[in-house]
């Protein structure tokens, strides 16, 4: 099948490309104009806008804790039906299919799920491959389970650590390594209420800052392509810039994505004791060219907030609204759920919705910041449109800024940046940044034999109607999405590494298994032929 | 004023939807144009024109001549002026009713007057499962107004019932009144098992109980100057239920499974 999309606006910042042209697509693949040939099918997109298939590198869209959090809240999925719908379930709410269509119909063909212990792997996997349309991924949870924190006591060597790590996300089938408040959740469990960079875990005697090492090191030895993906310490606390500067500092140049930083941008300045402290931390980003982070954007709106950072849900789980929340033991993380409604009248709320829009203007390099609300977290991922158009219109901005209470408004320096996103500068972000971030060489791009996930947006004023509905969405060349609406489901892939490493380890963890729990470890790792479908999964090539 | 009227051609092929008929979005349109409204609830397109002869009248008041059990939604949303439904209907009756009066002569299907706010809702035959109730999801059933079933009732009647007044002067079903949150349901007829199963607080009335659970206290016989009072409210709606009122009731709290605060009476 040749597809020819005629006359777009071509924005495909990899290949230098922000000009008017054509694309061509045969099969599942971008290829170069076919002489002589006619297409089978003519899309005339002049005057649209063309960009490669948007990722979303941290959005939490799977596994144990959305699905605890979806018991809690049953309110949240009301059972109502718009009558005749479109594809079958894709307006049930909060469920994979929605999910995946309504990824699909802003843009987006590949999402990763940015938190599974490796306990919840295989009911995450099945999860994943319930979501019609896109690619999926997840990254492994590390760095609070027991077997790698004796691996650190015991002094045994990096190699060791590496093919614990490489064993775990194997087993997992992990696209990465994800540490969430490494040693605090541990530490929850002997009583911590707080937890920082230096503190020592009990009974381990390990500090967070010699785990994060440990796990940097393994994943960079592995050769994973993604970075070690981190949920710091101290999240959501006034002052708590001090600890994200101080982690920044802990990574010693090495690679280290930094996840949804917003929340650790917050200073203790003001008669609130709270206060953006988002500037400074941007010219730290700025500084370490080493550090790729995530924004984690807040919206004004019921959400719920889903983490396995267990010691900073317990902390917050008086202020859920509605007053209901879920905390729970487990080995490693454990989790928390706390429903939590942002308000545009609270000054906190406020000032944390303002730190993440600076941390989007004054962090100045496109492929070093990613696009996320920490979904649902900051926000539900339908508000991504209103994002676009917050960071790429001032007037936007001011409009909203001016709703927000004034004083909370004086502890940012949000109203006097003039920033704003180009198309060619969303398209890194959203696109090419993410792709190469994940190892993912056959996406974020539209050169010549690239996967042919492509979005074509409407450009107009209104740029979230713009990015909330695609006019056309190509998953693999097969057209998904047409005006905004899916028009059939598909099945994506879920992406994964497989590093490769010693195996004696894997005796060694079957023996742990079944000293401790008297179970086989295999009890835990996803084999392919438990997923509904053939193919599940592709994976990335560990080099780099 | 001359109602609105919609006379049924023949019994739908499929389920329709009919919660665009309300007065309040009928309000101001032709003849013509409520013709071409669409109902269907699969691909195979039905519009008002096709299933309805209209006689066009002051949208208000609203008449259905001929029901059908597979007319879902009526009066879906209606917030102020009547619609009669000489017939049967199907799910859904009176969904979110939050003003005026809602009149079924015909029977019912499930979830009729679910999560209605406000406003009147009559049934004069019998009407099905989760009267008042919320749908799957929703955290409460009926919030105010008031229902009437001349009939009997289903099973879950007044599931999550919030504030208002269900009276059935038929029988209900098993669980009436489970996890009532507040609330006044009447049962006139016989009733199933396990009334008020997990209510927290609410108040339910039953002439003829069944046994109830061991979570239900007795708190003696009782001559109540409010149950006077309210049977005097309720004598223009249902003299049955204002005759029952007027008795001495003995009185129930419970259920202590959940929070306790309500109560059954029935009388002595």
């Amino acid at each position: 099948m040749l597809i020819h999309l005629k006359g777009g606006h071509i924005v495909d910042p990899v290949n230098g490309r922000d000009e008017t042209g054509d694309l061509w697509i045969e099969n599942d693949r971008i290829v170069a104009a076919p002489p002589g040939k006619l297409a089978d099918e003519v899309h005339d997109v002049s005057g649209k806008t063309v960009m490669a298939g948007a990722i979303d590198i941290h959005s939490h869209i799977a596994g144990g804790n959305v699905n605890c959090a979806r018991l809690l809240l049953p309110e949240k999925h009301q059972n109502w039906l718009p009558n005749p719908v479109a594809l079958p379930f894709s307006t049930a709410k909060w469920s994979t299919f929605e999910t995946g269509t309504i990824y699909a119909s802003m843009g987006f063909t590949t999402v990763i799920e940015p938190a599974i212990v490796p306990h919840q792997a295989l009911q995450a996997h099945l999860e994943l491959s319930d979501i019609p349309i896109i690619d999926k991924g997840m990254l492994t949870v590390l760095g609070n389970d027991d077997f790698l924190l004796s691996l650190l006591r015991d002094g045994e060597g990096p190699a060791a650590v590496a093919d614990y790590v490489a064993s775990a996300v194997a087993a997992s089938n992990g696209l990465g390594v994800k540490c969430i408040n490494a040693g605090g959740a541990t530490a929850f469990k002997y009583n911590a209420r707080t937890f920082s960079l230096d503190d020592v875990v009990p009974f381990y005697d390990l500090t967070s800052r010699q785990i994060v090492e440990a796990l940097q090191r393994a994943v960079e030895d592995l050769k994973i392509p993604h970075p070690l993906h981190l949920h710091a310490n101290n999240l959501g606390i006034p002052g708590n810039v001090a600890t994200a500067l101080a982690t920044i500092e802990a990574a010693r140049g090495e690679r280290l994505h930094f996840a949804h930083l917003q929340f650790y941008s917050y200073g203790a300045e003001g008669g609130h004791g709270f206060s953006s402290a988002a500037a400074e931390l941007a010219a730290a980003v700025n500084a370490a060219p080493n550090v790729t982070i995530d924004v984690g954007q807040v919206m004004f709106r019921q959400t719920v907030t889903v983490s396995a950072d267990v010691l900073r849900q317990f902390n917050g789980s008086e202020m859920a609204s509605p007053k209901k929340s879920v905390i729970h033991d487990g080995d490693g993380d454990g989790g928390g759920i706390v429903p939590y409604f942002y308000r545009e009248n609270d000054f906190a709320n406020a000032v944390q919705w303002a730190c993440g829009l600076e941390l989007f203007m004054l962090i100045d390099d496109p492929w070093r910041i990613f696009f996320t609300t920490d979904h649902p977290n900051g926000a539900p991922f339908t508000t991504y449109p209103e994002i676009f158009a917050l960071i790429m219109s001032r007037d936007a901005r001011a409009e909203a800024t001016a709703r927000l209470p004034q004083e909370a408004v004086a502890m940012t320096t949000l109203p006097s940046i003039a920033r704003e996103y180009n198309l060619n500068e969303i398209a890194i972000m959203t696109r090419a940044a993410p792709a190469k971030l994940l190892g993912l060489k056959d996406r974020g791009h539209l050169g010549e034999g690239g996967l042919a996930d492509i979005a074509v947006y409407s450009p107009g004023k209104d740029l979230a109607k713009m990015f909330r509905f695609a006019h056309l969405v190509f998953k693999d060349g097969d057209l998904v999405v047409r005006d905004g609406r899916g028009t059939h489901y598909r099945w994506g892939n879920a992406l994964k590494v497989n590093p490769g490493y010693d195996k004696a380890i894997d005796r060694r963890l079957a023996g742990y298994y079944d000293h401790h729990f008297g179970n086989s470890r295999d009890l835990f790792t996803v084999k392919e032929h438990l997923l509904p479908r053939a193919d599940a999964f592709r994976e990335v090539a560990c080099a780099r | 004023m001359k109602p609105l009227v919609f006379t049924l051609k023949q019994e739908p092929d499929q389920r329709l939807d009919l919660a665009p008929l309300v007065p309040h979005l009928l309000d101001g349109q032709s003849a013509k144009e409520i013709a071409e409204i669409e109902l269907q609830t699969t691909r195979e397109r039905a519009t008002v024109g096709d299933t309805f002869k209209i006689r066009p009248g002051s949208a208000e008041s609203i008449r259905f001549e001929g029901g059908s059990t597979r007319l879902d939604n009526i009066g879906k949303d209606m917030k102020a002026g009547e619609i009669v439904v000489e017939g049967d209907c199907g799910k859904s009756f009176g969904r979110s009713l939050s003003g005026g009066n809602l009149v079924l002569t015909g029977e019912c299907g499930p979830f009729a007057g679910s999560a209605m706010s406000g406003g009147r809702l009559e049934i004069a035959g019998d009407a099905g499962d989760f009267l008042g109730a919320p749908l799957e999801g929703e955290m409460e059933g009926m919030t105010g107004g008031l229902m009437i079933v001349r009939g009997n009732a289903g099973e879950r009647v007044g599931d999550r019932l919030r504030r208002g007044t269900i009276v059935i002067e038929g029988s209900a079903g098993d669980y009436p009144g489970s996890r009532m949150i507040a609330g006044t349901l009447i049962v006139l007829g016989e009733c199933g098992t396990l009334p008020g199963y997990l209510m927290r607080r609410g108040t339910i009335v039953l002439a003829n109980p069944p046994e109830l659970a061991p979570t239900f206290v007795d708190c003696g016989l009782h001559e109540l100057a409010f149950a006077k009072v309210f049977s005097g409210l309720l004598r223009p709606e249902s003299r049955a239920a204002a005759r029952l009122l007027s008795r001495p009731l003995a009185r129930f709290a419970g259920d202590m499974a959940a929070l306790g605060k309500g109560e059954i009476f029935f009388p002595a």
